[in-house]
C-alpha cells in the first residue's frame, strides 16, 4: 500500500522531471537535422527558472479565471500520471480513480481553462488561437471517443493497466489490425493535441499563424512557466499513454519493489528517446497544413480509427 | 503449440487487409495525382503480402502464385505504362480536385465500408470455415469504394486508379474463398488489368492532346438534347 | 480443330496488318481472313448442327478450356458473319476519309484484335477465361470508338471504358464467388460452364444469387441493360460505323450471352430469382429504351437505343420461361445480330451521303441518295419488326410463347413498348427519307440551304464494297423472316435447349 504510494509518486515525479528534457531533446533534434547549431538539451529547464524569477503581469480587466487557469493546466498532467501506467504495469494506489476516459477528460478540463482565460484579457490574438484550438479539438474529440470505443471492444474495459496487457497476450495480438490502425490514428491525434507540425508550428513565432501558443500571449512570470511546463508535461503524458498502453507496452516494472520501479524510468525514457526520433522525422518531412486542411487530417485520423473499429467489431 | 503460428498468421492477414481498406479510403481523399498513384502500388503490394500469407497459412501454391503476379504486375508494370502513355498526367501535375468535398467523400466511403461488412456476412456464412476472414468484407469494401471513386472523381488518372482498385478488391475478396483458380486463369487476368492500364493510358493521352484537359467528368457533350455543334469534324 | 484455328486467323490477320504495304493490303488481308473464318464458323455450326462434336480432339493441356455446343455455335457463327460483312463495308468506308496509311492499319489491327476476343468468347468455357475475353472486347473496341478522335468519341470511348471496366470489376467478383459456391458444394471438377450446372443443385444458394447478380449488373453493364446503359449510345454512335456494326450487332449479344450460359445453372438451384429479375431488367430496358427512341436526335444513336430495346427484349424472352420462349429467344439473337449490323451499314452510307448524324439536318434522301434511302427504309422496318423482316417473326414467337406461359402482364408490356419502338423507329426513318426537303433543317444546318452539298455524293460514288456489304447483309435479313433452313432450325433447338437445365 504504502509503497504504491511512492511508486505513485515517484511516477509524478519523473513526468515533472523529465517533461522539459523531452522538449529540449526535440527542439535539439530538430536543429541537428536542419543543420543549426541551437540551444542544448537543458534549455527549458533554463526557461522555466529563469520565468520563475521574473515578475508576473496581470491585466487588470482579467477575472480569476486568468489567475487560476496557469495551475489547472499545471496540475491536470499530474492527476492524468496517477491514473496511467508510466513505469509499472500493474495499477498503483491512485488508478482506481479513474480510467482512459478520465484521463482524457481531465486533460481537456485543462484545455478548456486555456481557452477560457485566452479570451479572457482583450487581447486579439488571444480569441483567434481559442477558437482554433476549440476547432481541432472538436475534430479530435469524435476520434478520441472511437479509438476508447474500440480498445474497449477489443479488451473488454478502458482501464489502461488491462489494455496494455491486452495487445500482447499472446504476441499475435499486436498484429491485430485494429491494433495497428488504432496506434496509426492515436498518432495523428497526438500530432494534433499537441500542437506538432502538419497541425500546428509548436515554434513559429508568428501570431496570426498560431494556434496553441497565442493562448498563452499574455501570460508572463511564474503563470507562463507554470503553463509552459504544464504543456510540456501533456505531451509527455500523451506519449506515455501511447507507449506504454497502445505501442509498446514492454519494459514497465513488474515486480513490486523499488529497484524494479527505478530501472524502469531509463527503460520509458529510451522508448520516449525513439519515439521522439520519430516524431522529428515526421516533423521535418511535413510542411505545416493550412488551417481549413487540418479538418482533412483530422478527418483521415477518425477514418482510421473507424476503420479500426469495423476490422474490430464486424469482422470474425 | 501449432495454434500460435496460424492465429499470427491469420492476424497479419487481418493486418493487411485492414491497411487494403486505409489506402482505399486514402485513393478517395488524396488530392495528388502521384499519391493516388503511390497509394494504389501500396494497396498491391498489400494484396500481394494477402495473398502469400494466406498460401502459407493454407498451404496453397496458387495463392504464392497470385502474390507473385500481383507483385510484377501492379507495383512495376502499372507504373511503369503510365509513365510511357500519360506522364504529364502524373509527374507534372500536382493537384486534382474532385465532385464532393473530402470529408463529405470519407465519411461515405466510410459507410460503404461498413455495408459491405454486413453484405459479406451471408456470404461467409455460406462458405466452410476455413474460408471465413476479413478478405471477403474488405474485398467488397475495395469493389464499392472503387466504384465510389468513379462517380466523384472527374479526373482520368483516378478514375482509372479506382477502376484498378475495384480489381483489387475483387481479388482480395476471390484470394479467400476461391483458391484454387487456376494459374493460367490468374495470369490471364493480371494480363488484361495491364490492357487496361495501357489502353485507358493512351486514351488519356488522347483526350489530353485533342481537349487540352483531363477533366473526362466535364466531358457531357454527348445527349439526346443538344444539337452537336461542329458538323465538320462529323465524317474524317 | 477448326475452332482454334477460327480463333488464329484473326490474330493472324492482325499481324500480317502490321506489315506497311500497298493501299489495299490491310483491308484486303482483313476481308480474306475474315471471310475463311466465316467459312470455319460456318463448318464448326454445321458440324455441331448434326450432333458433332468439334472439340473432341482438344482435351490435352490448356485447350481443355475450349467447349462449342448449340449455343456457342450460333454465336460463334453469328460474329464470324457480321465481322466479314463488316470487313466488307470498311474497304470501301474506310477509304473514304483519305487517312493517314499508319492510322488505317491501327484500325484494322484493332479491328482484327476485336472480332479475335469476341469470337473467343463463345468458344471458351471456363468462365474467368470468359471474363476476361469479355474484358478484352471492351478494350480492343475502345479504340475503334475514340478512332475518329473528335471530342465526342473521346468522350463516348472514356464512358464506354469506364463504365464497362466498372462492371466487368463486379462481374469478376461474381465469377469468383460462383467458383466458391462450386467448391462449397463439393465438386472438384474443373470450373466450366457445364460442370457449373452439374455442381448446381448442392450449391449454397446465397453464393449462387449472390453471383448472377453480381454477374448480371456487372456485365448488363456492357450488355446495355437499362439502368446502366448510358454509355452505349454514345459509344454506339460515335464510332465509324462499321465498328458500331459489331458493337451494336454482335459484341452486345456475345455478352449476353455470357449472361444467358447462367439461367440452366440458375435453374437447377432452389428458388432462384433468376427468372424474375431477367423479366423485369429486360422489361425496363425495352420500355426505356422505347421512350427514348421517340426523342432521339441522331440517327446512329437511335439505332443503338433499338439495340438496348432488342437486348431487353431477348433478357424479357428469358425471363419468360426459358423452356418456352428459349427459342424465339434465340431466333430474336439471329435476327438482331444480322439487321442491326445492316442498320449500321445503312446509317454508315446515310452518313457518307450526307454528312451528318441529325436527323433533323437531313430530308428527302430517297432524293438524293437513293441508294442510302433504300437502305434505311428497309433497315428501319426490318429492326422495328416489319412483318416480312427477321425480327418480326423471332418477335412474334416471343410474345405467343409469353401468351401460353399466361404472363400476360409482362407479355402485353411487351407487344406494347416494341409497338411504341416501332413508332419511334419508323418517326423518324420517314422523316428523313421521305421529307420534304429543306423544310426544317435548316435552322442547323444553314450551309445545305439549296440542298446542292447533298448531290455531292449520290449512288454512283458508293464505293462497291458497300453495296456489296449491303446486299450481303440484306439476304439473311430478309430470308429469315419466312424461312429457316433445316441446319439453322437445329442449330436454334440445341441452342434454345442449352437454356435449360
Amino acid at each position: 500500500m504504502l509503497n504504491h504510494i511512492l511508486f505513485n509518486l515517484i511516477q509524478v515525479l519523473v513526468v515533472m522531471a523529465f517533461a522539459p528534457l523531452a522538449s529540449g531533446v526535440t527542439t535539439r533534434l530538430k536543429e541537428m537535422i536542419q543543420s543549426k547549431r541551437g540551444p542544448g538539451i537543458f534549455q527549458p529547464y533554463r526557461d522555466l527558472w529563469k520565468l520563475f524569477h521574473k515578475d508576473e503581469i496581470v491585466s487588470e480587466d482579467s477575472s480569476w479565471i486568468f489567475r487560476f487557469t496557469p495551475y489547472i493546466v499545471f496540475v491536470t498532467p499530474i492527476f492524468v500520471t496517477l491514473l496511467i501506467p508510466v513505469l509499472t504495469n500493474y495499477p498503483l494506489f491512485f488508478a482506481f480513480m479513474g480510467d482512459m476516459l478520465g484521463a482524457g477528460f481531465i486533460l481537456a478540463l485543462g484545455g478548456f481553462f486555456a481557452t477560457l482565460a485566452a479570451i479572457d484579457t482583450a487581447n486579439p490574438y488571444g480569441p483567434v488561437g481559442a477558437s482554433r484550438t476549440r476547432m481541432v479539438g472538436f475534430l479530435a474529440e469524435p476520434v478520441f471517443m472511437i479509438v476508447f470505443f474500440t480498445v474497449s471492444f477489443v479488451a473488454g474495459s478502458t482501464i489502461p493497466y488491462i489494455v496494455q496487457e491486452k495487445w500482447v497476450t499472446p504476441l499475435a495480438n499486436f498484429f491485430l489490425p485494429s491494433h495497428v490502425l488504432l496506434v496509426l490514428a492515436f498518432l495523428m491525434l497526438i500530432l494534433a493535441e499537441g500542437g506538432r507540425i502538419p497541425v500546428d508550428n509548436p515554434t513559429g513565432h508568428f501570431e496570426l499563424a498560431m494556434i496553441d501558443e497565442s493562448r498563452f500571449l499574455e501570460y508572463s512570470g511564474r503563470g507562463f512557466a507554470l503553463m509552459k511546463w504544464g504543456g510540456q508535461m501533456k505531451f509527455f503524458v500523451l506519449m506515455i499513454v501511447f507507449l506504454n498502453v497502445l505501442l509498446t507496452p514492454w519494459g514497465l516494472a513488474g515486480d513490486q519493489t523499488l529497484s524494479a520501479v527505478l530501472l524502469a524510468i531509463p527503460f520509458v525514457l529510451f522508448k520516449i528517446f525513439c519515439f521522439l526520433l520519430v516524431l522529428v522525422v515526421i516533423e521535418s518531412s511535413l510542411s505545416k497544413l493550412r488551417l481549413f486542411r487540418i479538418a482533412e487530417f483530422l478527418g483521415a485520423a477518425f477514418i482510421t480509427s473507424v476503420a479500426a473499429m469495423i476490422m474490430q467489431v464486424f469482422l470474425p | 503449440m501449432s495454434d500460435t503460428p496460424d492465429q499470427l498468421l491469420d492476424n497479419l492477414n487481418a493486418l493487411a487487409t485492414g491497411l487494403f481498406l486505409l489506402t482505399a479510403f486514402g485513393i478517395v481523399a488524396m488530392r495528388q495525382a502521384r499519391g493516388v498513384l503511390n497509394l494504389f502500388i501500396l494497396q498491391s503490394l498489400l494484396l500481394a503480402a494477402s495473398a502469400a500469407l494466406l498460401g502459407f497459412r493454407h498451404h496453397s501454391e496458387h495463392l504464392y502464385g497470385v502474390a507473385l503476379v500481383n507483385l510484377i504486375s501492379k507495383p512495376i508494370i502499372v507504373p511503369w505504362l503510365l509513365r510511357k502513355t500519360a506522364s504529364a498526367e502524373i509527374y507534372t501535375r500536382r493537384e486534382v480536385d474532385q465532385v464532393l468535398n473530402i470529408p463529405t467523400a470519407l465519411l461515405i466511403a466510410l459507410g460503404l465500408a461498413i455495408l459491405s461488412c454486413f453484405l459479406g456476412q451471408p456470404l461467409l456464412n455460406a462458405v466452410a470455415p476455413e474460408f471465413r476472414g476479413p478478405n471477403v468484407p474488405m474485398g467488397i469494401a475495395g469493389l464499392l469504394i472503387g466504384a465510389f471513386t468513379l462517380s466523384v472523381r472527374r479526373e482520368a488518372l483516378p478514375l482509372l486508379i479506382g477502376l484498378l482498385v475495384m480489381e483489387n478488391g475483387a481479388f482480395l475478396a476471390g484470394i479467400s474463398i476461391s483458391r484454387n483458380l487456376p494459374l493460367l486463369v490468374e495470369l490471364a487476368i493480371a494480363t488484361d488489368g495491364l490492357i487496361i492500364v495501357f489502353i485507358s493510358g493512351v486514351l488519356i493521352r488522347a483526350v489530353q492532346k485533342q481537349i487540352g484537359t483531363t477533366a473526362v467528368g466535364e466531358l457531357a457533350g454527348l445527349k439526346e438534347v443538344t444539337v452537336e455543334p461542329a458538323e465538320k469534324e462529323e465524317t474524317k | 480443330m477448326s475452332v482454334i484455328i477460327v480463333l488464329l486467323l484473326p490474330l493472324v490477320a492482325a499481324a500480317l496488318v502490321c506489315i506497311p504495304f500497298k493501299k489495299y493490303w490491310a483491308s484486303g488481308v482483313t476481308v480474306v481472313s475474315s471471310l475463311a473464318t466465316l467459312i470455319l464458323a460456318a463448318r464448326v455450326a454445321w458440324l455441331v448442327s448434326d450432333g458433332n462434336s468439334v472439340t473432341a480432339d482438344l482435351s490435352v493441356g490448356w485447350l481443355k478450356w475450349v467447349a462449342v455446343d448449340g449455343l456457342s455455335a450460333l454465336i460463334l457463327l453469328l460474329i464470324a458473319f457480321v465481322a466479314a460483312t463488316a470487313a466488307i463495308f470498311s474497304v470501301g468506308y474506310m477509304a473514304h476519309g483519305n487517312l493517314q496509311p499508319g492510322k488505317l492499319r491501327l484500325y484494322y489491327i484493332n479491328y482484327n484484335l476485336f472480332v479475335f476476343s469476341m469470337l473467343a468468347i463463345p468458344v471458351l468455357a471456363e468462365p474467368t477465361l470468359v471474363w476476361m475475353v469479355v474484358e478484352l472486347t471492351t478494350l480492343c473496341s475502345a479504340l475503334l470508338v475514340s478512332f475518329e478522335n473528335t471530342r465526342e468519341a473521346l468522350e463516348a470511348a472514356w464512358k464506354y471504358v469506364v463504365l464497362s471496366l466498372m462492371g466487368a470489376g463486379m462481374a469478376l467478383f461474381g465469377f469468383l464467388v460462383l467458383f466458391a459456391a462450386m467448391q462449397a458444394s463439393g465438386s472438384d471438377d474443373d470450373y466450366t460452364w457445364t460442370n457449373l450446372i452439374a455442381a448446381a443443385p448442392a450449391m449454397p444458394p446465397v453464393l449462387l444469387q449472390t453471383a448472377f447478380l453480381l454477374i448480371l449488373i456487372g456485365l448488363g453493364t456492357k450488355v446495355g441493360l437499362v439502368p446502366m446503359h448510358t454509355w452505349l449510345p454514345d459509344a454506339h454512335s460515335q464510332a465509324p460505323s462499321p465498328v458500331c456494326a459489331l458493337l451494336s450487332g454482335i459484341e452486345t449479344t456475345s455478352i449476353l450471352y455470357v449472361i444467358l450460359r447462367l439461367f440452366p445453372v440458375m435453374q437447377a438451384a432452389p428458388n432462384s430469382h433468376a427468372e424474375t429479375w431477367a423479366l423485369v431488367l429486360g422489361l425496363i430496358s425495352v420500355g426505356a429504351a422505347a421512350f427514348l427512341l421517340l426523342q432521339v436526335k441522331d440517327y446512329k444513336r437511335m439505332f443503338a437505343f433499338s439495340t438496348v430495346e432488342h437486348m431487353g427484349i431477348i433478357l424479357t424472352a428469358v425471363g419468360l420461361g426459358a423452356s418456352v420462349a428459349g427459342y424465339g429467344a434465340m431466333q430474336q439473337i439471329v435476327s438482331h445480330c444480322v439487321t442491326k449490323s445492316f442498320c449500321f451499314f445503312a446509317a454508315g452510307t446515310v452518313l457518307l451521303a450526307v454528312e451528318t448524324r441529325q436527323i433533323a439536318s437531313v430530308r428527302g434522301l430517297i432524293l438524293q441518295a437513293p441508294i442510302a434511302g433504300a437502305a434505311l427504309v428497309f433497315g428501319g422496318l426490318a429492326i422495328a419488326g416489319a412483318p416480312p423482316m427477321a425480327v418480326f417473326l423471332s418477335e412474334f414467337s416471343i410474345l405467343k410463347a409469353g401468351l401460353t406461359q399466361k404472363h400476360y402482364v409482362a407479355t402485353g408490356l411487351l407487344a406494347i413498348f416494341i409497338v411504341i419502338a416501332f413508332f419511334g423507329v419508323m418517326l423518324h426513318v420517314n422523316r428523313m427519307v421521305f421529307g420534304a426537303p429543306d423544310s426544317s433543317g435548316d435552322a442547323s444546318s444553314p450551309q445545305r440551304k439549296n440542298g446542292s452539298t447533298l448531290q455531292r455524293f449520290n449512288a454512283s460514288t458508293l464505293p462497291f464494297s458497300c453495296r456489296l456489304a449491303l446486299i450481303l447483309a440484306a439476304v439473311p435479313v430478309l430470308v429469315l423472316g419466312f424461312y429457316i433452313p433445316q441446319p439453322l432450325h437445329n442449330l436454334l433447338t440445341q441452342a434454345a435447349a442449352a437454356l435449360t437445365r
